[in-house]
């Protein structure tokens, strides 16, 4: 009787245990990630999952439309005077923050000097601007030493971006990253708690000011259904993808393309395509080696590889990769095919031939690849077989990737280094139109065309010329695109409100379930 | 005993120096810049060199052990790069998974290990025998990932019954329903170590059996679930509790692949993220405490045997 008396509790415990699944899942959308961010802080972290995180809690002055067009956000309007030197931004009225106090040209005015003092892309903007002031409550004044054409995409651009904090925020902050308990943003979601290793989570901001225009893109109207979005790192993509399955997320992010096919066939998950296409790079070194100002070596080491087969093997259904040799994708302004007709020969017989004339003689050529990002690795080999065949030299190195941004700041470490580069609106963000990106590209022709890129806000003109910026990448060689790769990310079909793709990180206002 | 134990915890103390300065001098050997990971792709070698700075990466090893040595006797074990939280509750936040996972796998290791061994060894050369040790060696040859992955299609994907991955804390909304979370993961690292302990128990109480005063107990007349109870089962315990006591600091310490599996956020995916993010201090504390804590089990593992056998003495 005693036993039966047991066991009776111990089969009731149990059956509480399986009951309890799920139990609490109404309300809160939860996101497995790939792993943790370092901060949410959008002034100084330039990391993609910050940003999916942090652009529910933080905004801007502005953001971008379905066509990547910068509109308002926390601005109202602007003007341009004195050639576009003097740009006059009017913010809106009635925009309260997270802690209830409203936000003021004050917030905004510390917020863009703490960016442009010691954000990750503030120097920028920042190297052209005189003075910025409050000349009102909700009025701020930038003046700028010269027409700087792409100051609208800067203020945009929320990733490593000027996102507006309180006043009383930015200024304690000072360089350090922002502690999160003074996450305080103006967006739809705030910030509740972040626990190590197991979650970030934010919760419905019920004060939130939503524009009132049509949701287009980032821009227009944003209403927050979820009373929660939970953030899990989840690093193990077949967990990621059997935990969707199995209901305990609502939506999974970066799954490997060998699973695309059955996942899009897969009634009970929807596949979302990433919009803003990521593009692996690889660098030369222009500092030292062989590669050192000697661009007909570049050039034949250009001209052998074929990265059809490299995307291929790397990321597998055409869906998701396009051999594409400009470096912002079809359909945007940016797009251009100046040069590309040198992105993907694989001439093997005419690489060597170029490779003898630069006077290469089979000297060892440094490759640093890093296996923390599966299709560096598997791209890499592809493209170390292909040189080896043109006649190269190729010592490929592996790292993990902490070693590899360690020893990519050496010059006499490395000649070529392979990394990515995520979508960004305006090539001025690219790394290779940095001069102190390793790599270090800044010879004279780039210094010229960079000036005058920036030097105007015509918009045509700007495209003109970053045509000639992309013509002189493949002339010079500094980096060699190696295609487009559209990640994506799968999620429950309960959602509703998703779009087939997103624009660059996914966003959750104006989703329910 | 107490004597002994106390003598013990002395000697952990150099122990303990030895590993931490070990640990120091290992993790700073990897290549690798936390203050380049932290900033990410578009850092200058500039804003890298600063930060370094201000993290004092930038002084001598020996400045920066004995740094960290002197706030380790006060009990700090620094601040997390990553999370920029003090190291010891970025540990006990894990440590609270791990310990859990590691008492649930010993329970199922207890429950179908001892008795599955026992059973095995008093029916020693029978099918029951055979089938009991097949199964063993089946459970101790599966990868654990693959059964971690297998079960969590069984009974999370198709049948619903179980979450798929993650632990909130038992503090957590859920309270103490939440240790459902560990019931996969603990059964997947139960299976292998479960192996062992079947194979233990079954080879310890054969080696009893043959030994005279179980004979001498056999011809007195005794029941036989006595002689296995009381003269073969107590004797055979002796070995397998070193076995449990080394199991039960492995299953804290070692769980990494199980922990990704899952997505628990435990000590040892802890360890092995602060190596890829090169978040030294968490390193530094983490292995620390995991050598504490193998320390403290051989000291338990000793004073068991102490316990179960009184001819073993301690001096």
């Amino acid at each position: 009787m005693k036993i039966s008396l047991w066991w009776k509790s111990a089969m009731a415990g149990c059956a509480a245990l399986l009951l309890a699944n799920s139990a609490w899942a109404d309300g809160t959308l939860r996101y497995a990630t790939v792993g943790e961010p370092p901060s949410l802080d959008q002034h100084v972290v330039t990391s993609d999952l910050a940003t999916t995180i942090a652009h529910h809690m933080f905004e801007g002055l502005y953001t971008f439309n379905g066509a990547n067009a910068p509109v308002g956000l926390l601005a109202a309007g602007e003007k341009l005077e004195d050639d576009g030197k003097t740009i006059i931004i009017s913010l809106r009225k009635g925009v309260t923050f997270h802690n209830g106090q409203e936000m003021t040209a004050e917030d905004v005015l510390a917020s863009l000097n703490r960016w442009g003092e010691h954000g990750s892309r503030g120097g920028l903007l920042y190297a052209n601007v005189t003075s910025i002031e409050a000349s009102g409550d909700h009025e701020i004044t930038i003046k700028l030493k010269a027409p700087f054409g792409p100051w609208k995409n800067l203020l945009a651009f929320i990733n490593g971006g000027p996102a507006i904090y309180p006043a009383s925020v930015a200024a304690a902050a000072g360089k350090e990253p922002i502690a999160p308990e003074d996450y305080i943003g103006t967006g739809p979601y705030k910030f509740n708690e972040w626990k190590a290793n197991r979650h970030v989570e934010l919760v419905r901001h019920d004060g939130y000011a939503s524009l009132e225009a049509a949701p287009d893109g980032y821009a227009g109207a944003r209403t927050a259904h979820f009373d929660k979005i939970r953030f899990i790192p989840v690093p193990d993509v077949g967990t990621r993808v059997s935990g969707l399955k199995a209901g305990d997320y609502d939506y999974a992010e970066s799954i490997p393309g060998d699973l695309f096919a059955d996942l899009d066939a897969d009634p009970n998950v929807k596949t979302i395509l990433n919009g803003g296409p990521i593009f692996g790079l690889i660098f030369m070194n222009s500092k030292e080696g062989p590669l050192k100002e000697n661009f007909a070596l570049r050039r034949a080491i250009q001209a052998a590889l074929d990265k059809v087969p490299a995307l291929q093997v790397s990321i597998g259904p055409e869906k998701l990769w396009r051999a594409n040799g400009s470096f912002l994708p079809e359909g945007n302004v940016w797009y251009s095919d100046a040069g590309a007709d040198n992105f993907s020969r694989g001439d093997t017989d005419g690489a060597k031939e170029m490779a003898a004339k630069a006077g290469y003689q089979g000297e060892p050529i440094k490759f640093m690849v890093s296996t923390n990002y599966a299709f560096h690795y598997d791209q890499a080999v592809v493209f170390t077989k292909q040189l080896a065949q043109a006649g190269f030299n190729i010592d490929l190195q592996v790292y993990d990737w902490a070693t590899l941004i360690k020893k990519r700041a050496q010059p006499d470490q490395w000649d070529l280094f392979f990394t990515h580069h995520g979508f960004v609106p305006d090539p001025i963000l690219i790394s290779v139109m940095n001069d102190n990106y390793p790599g270090w590209w800044a010879t004279a022709e780039k210094a010229g065309l960079k000036a005058k890129f920036t030097g105007t806000a015509d918009e045509a003109e700007r495209q003109k010329i970053w045509s000639q910026i992309q013509t002189a990448i493949y002339e010079q060689v500094p980096t060699m695109k190696t295609g487009d790769v559209y990640t994506y990310n799968i999620a429950s079909p309960k959602l509703s409100g998703l779009a087939s793709s997103t624009l660059i990180w996914p966003h959750f206002w104006n989703v329910d379930n | 005993m107490l004597a002994y134990a106390i003598k013990r915890i002395f000697v952990l103390i150099p122990t303990l120096l030895a590993a931490s300065l070990l640990v120091f001098v290992f993790i700073h050997l990897i290549p690798g810049d936390p203050a380049a990971v932290l900033l990410g792709d578009t850092a200058t070698p500039e804003e890298v060199a600063q930060l370094t700075r201000e993290m004092g990466l930038d002084r001598p090893l020996y400045t920066q052990f004995f740094l960290w040595l002197g706030n380790f006797l006060q009990g700090d074990l620094g601040t997390s790069i990553f999370f920029q939280e003090p190291v010891l509750s970025v540990i006990a936040d894990g440590a609270e998974t791990s310990i859990l996972l590691a008492v649930m796998t010993m329970f199922w290791i207890v429950i179908f290990g001892v008795p599955i061994g026992v059973v095995s060894a008093t029916r020693h050369g029978t099918w029951i025998d055979q089938l009991s040790s097949g199964g063993a060696m089946f459970a101790a040859s599966i990868p654990t990932f693959w059964l971690g992955l297998y079960l969590i299609l069984i009974f999370s994907v198709t049948l619903g019954w179980l979450p798929s991955s993650g632990f909130p804390s038992l503090s957590d909304e859920g309270g103490l329903t939440n240790l459902r979370y560990l019931l996969l993961p603990s059964l997947t690292l139960a299976a292998p170590n479960a192996a062992l302990i079947i194979r233990l128990v079954r080879a310890s109480m054969l080696d009893v059996q043959r030994e005279d005063h179980v004979r001498t107990a056999r011809a007195k007349g005794l029941h036989p679930l006595r002689v296995a109870y009381a003269h073969v089962f107590r004797n055979a315990l002796i070995a397998v509790a070193a076995a449990f006591g080394f199991t039960f600091a492995a299953l804290v310490s070692e769980a990494v692949v199980t922990e990704t599996v899952f997505s628990l956020p435990g000590v040892g995916r802890l360890v092995v993220q602060s190596i890829l993010r090169r978040d030294y201090p968490v390193i530094q504390g983490v292995i620390l405490v995991i050598v504490i804590l193998y320390m403290v089990t051989n000291l338990l593992v000793d004073l068991a045997y102490a316990w179960l056998d009184p001819r073993v003495s301690l001096k």
